[in-house]
């Protein structure tokens, strides 16, 4: 007996073969379960596998245990490191951006000389030529003694420096294309009510590309906190020793890297998931007014699509109407 | 509209934040502050005030700066739990600097750094057991050896290697760029000190950034052996990693406490003093005396 599976107003695929009955009261069972619940499920056997894993290679835990306060004290040197750098990026970045819009010969050709140079070349590299070849090159200059000395900087403020010039050039084209992203019409229509260029920029274009903006930033930035393990290469002290460099210091000590390592990766992971989790809540905060009531920006309800035929096809079967969004049917958690 | 009052004073928080890191930056110093602050006493008591050079600053200023490099017990590590710095280096980096007459302050970059010379003066000396080679010699200045330490080779505890001919051919840890990777392929350069054939013929040398990943390299079976200096891998049995030392130490390596040849003020009469001050040390008994603390062995002799 041919079951006809639908969704709303979807058609069953031609090539579906028939199913028997329990492949379909499952599918309605599944139904019924809301889709966060499921993904939760998902995490909690892949968690499960991860920690069986753990267990099952004999880390030294009783050194975890006792290093982890220390390891976890660089927390705080990890975020001030990535926003400061991240400030720097922000400013380098909006400069940067308008350089290569503009069309004055210097600005783009600066502009674009940065963009390429620190894309181009990795990020140790950089942190290295910043803390130890800018105080050779500026002595060779013949400049003043305290010129010179201003040039050979501490570790952590050439770490910093090198971090935000980085970031800064992927973050000019990120800002670039968000400020591209503003359709010209907004621009012209600006420049017929008088504005001048600073008063079209800072009025009508950047907050409209902030929006745009946001999300790779925040990518950007989220990026940025591992990478703040690279500044301990420069020889950052260890009282402002972050994350990865303590890891590094009480792995060396005890002869267990893989233990301490273990313990930095963990602690990096649980900083990531804070920050997305702000992230997101900064972007559906940005989004009112593009996006409507009772559409969730990401959509967690796949509609349904004929997809490849197999015996349960569960997006098929799924109803979208249950997981209407926020102002949805009431019952609905968000 | 954005809300544009309290972004910028996000931004202003932030920078404010910034300067207030990089200012605390610049003047911390860690682990061991002081050497016992005999100002006054030692050599800078003696050493004329106006002589211009590097003595005579770091006289004046008070404290040396010595760089070390906290990865490598039991010659220097960070102590977690009462955040100083300790081992052999640090001992005898700590009497050098009580018999000048200053207090000690620590840096601790990069030992590509330190080997490079060209310190820009962020740093004085560097007591890190580091091996006289030729290259070195060109842009450092070295005192006379104040220990040697013995290379040895070693394999996991369940391994059925007994000795290091059955290594040939095999792939060898060591830490990336020290003299052990020298000496596996046979370029290890040191003035006055003739090694012969390694007798491991042939090895899969494989670099890691410490003494302490190489070890861990072995353990994870990426390598079958990993080679470094004997009381490094003594002690990494001590904390428990299950390797076992193979055959006799491979060979001694000379290790000079380090000067910058090519710092602004003249450097000379600090390594004069520093050489004497080590030479006093071997006399007296000061280095054995460290080295039977650190190493449970006096390393201090040549063994030759």
């Amino acid at each position: 007996m041919a079951t006809e599976r639908v969704g709303v107003g979807e058609t069953q695929p031609p090539n579906a073969p028939p199913s028997g009955g329990r492949m379909d009261r499952l599918a309605h069972a599944s139904m019924r379960v809301p889709f966060r619940l499921k993904v939760a499920a998902v995490w909690i056997v892949i968690f499960a596998i991860l920690i069986f894993i753990f267990a099952a290679a004999k880390f030294d835990t009783e050194f975890m245990r006792s290093r982890a306060d220390f390891i976890l004290g660089g927390l705080q040197w990890t975020i001030i490191v990535a926003l400061v750098s991240i400030v720097l990026a922000l400013i380098l970045a909006l400069i940067g951006a308008f350089g290569r819009l503009s069309r004055n010969p210097i600005a783009y050709g600066v502009s674009g000389f940065y963009t390429s140079f620190f894309r181009g070349t990795p990020l140790i590299v950089q942190i290295f030529l910043i803390t130890f070849a800018l105080g050779p090159l500026v002595q060779n200059l013949g400049v003043s003694k305290r010129v010179q000395e201003f040039f050979i900087l501490d570790p952590f403020v050439a770490g910093i420096i090198a971090l935000g010039l980085n970031y800064g050039a992927y973050m000019t084209e990120i800002f670039r294309a968000g400020i591209q992203s503003v359709s010209h019409g907004q621009s012209e229509a600006a420049e017929a009510l008088g504005m001048s260029y600073r008063q079209k920029m800072r009025r009508v274009v950047l907050p409209q590309a902030i929006r745009v903006i946001i999300p790779p930033t925040g990518n950007d930035f989220i990026a940025m906190l591992k990478d703040t393990a690279l500044v301990s290469f420069a020889g950052v002290a260890v009282a402002q020793a972050e994350i990865f460099r303590r890891a590094e210091l009480a792995g060396t000590e005890a002869f267990r890297p893989l233990e301490a390592f273990l313990l930095a990766a963990a602690a990096y992971w649980a900083l990531t998931a804070v920050f997305t989790f702000f992230q997101a809540r900064l972007e559906r905060r940005l989004s009112t007014g593009y996006v409507r009531a009772g559409d969730e920006p990401k959509s967690k309800t796949r509609v349904p699509t004929p997809g490849p035929a197999g015996p349960i096809d569960v997006t098929a079967a799924e109803i979208p109407i249950e997981h209407a969004g926020p102002a949805g049917l009431p019952g609905q958690g968000h | 509209m954005m809300q544009r009052i309290r972004i910028r004073g996000l931004f202003a928080m932030v920078a404010v934040l910034a300067m207030v890191a990089a200012a605390c930056g610049g003047d911390e110093t860690d682990g061991a502050g002081s050497g016992g602050g005999n100002a006054g006493e030692g050599v800078c008591a003696t050493h004329p005030a106006d002589a211009g050079d590097l003595l005579a600053e770091i006289c004046s200023k008070g404290t040396i700066t010595v760089s070390t490099d906290p990865a490598y017990p039991p010659q220097s590590s960070l102590n977690v739990e009462t955040g100083e710095f300790e081992g052999f280096d640090i001992d005898v980096a700590t009497e050098i600097a009580n018999q000048l007459g200053v207090d000690i302050a620590w840096e601790e970059p990069n030992w590509n750094a330190i080997i490079a010379g060209n310190w820009q003066g962020r740093w004085d000396m560097s007591v890190g057991s580091m091996t006289v080679t030729v290259e070195r010699a060109e842009v450092l200045n070295f005192s006379p050896a104040y220990y040697f330490t013995p290379a040895a080779v070693a394999v996991p505890t369940d391994s059925s290697v007994s000795s290091v001919d059955q290594l040939s051919g095999t792939t060898v840890a060591v830490c990336a760029g020290c003299t052990y990777d020298h000496y596996l392929s046979g370029t290890l350069d040191i003035p006055g000190f003739d090694f012969g054939v390694s007798p491991i013929a042939e090895p899969v040398v494989k670099g890691y950034d410490t003494d302490s990943t190489a070890i861990q390299a072995v353990l994870s079976g990426q390598a079958d052996a990993v080679m470094s200096a004997l009381p490094t891998l003594e002690k990494a049995i001590d904390k428990g990693r299950e390797i076992k030392v193979v055959g006799e130490p491979l060979f001694y390596e000379p290790l000079s406490v380090a000067i910058d040849k090519s710092s602004e003020l003249d450097p000379t009469s600090l390594v004069d003093e520093v050489s004497a001050i080590v030479e006093e040390m071997h006399a007296d008994g000061t280095l054995s005396e460290l080295s039977m603390k650190w190493f449970g062995e006096d390393l201090t002799v040549s063994a030759e």
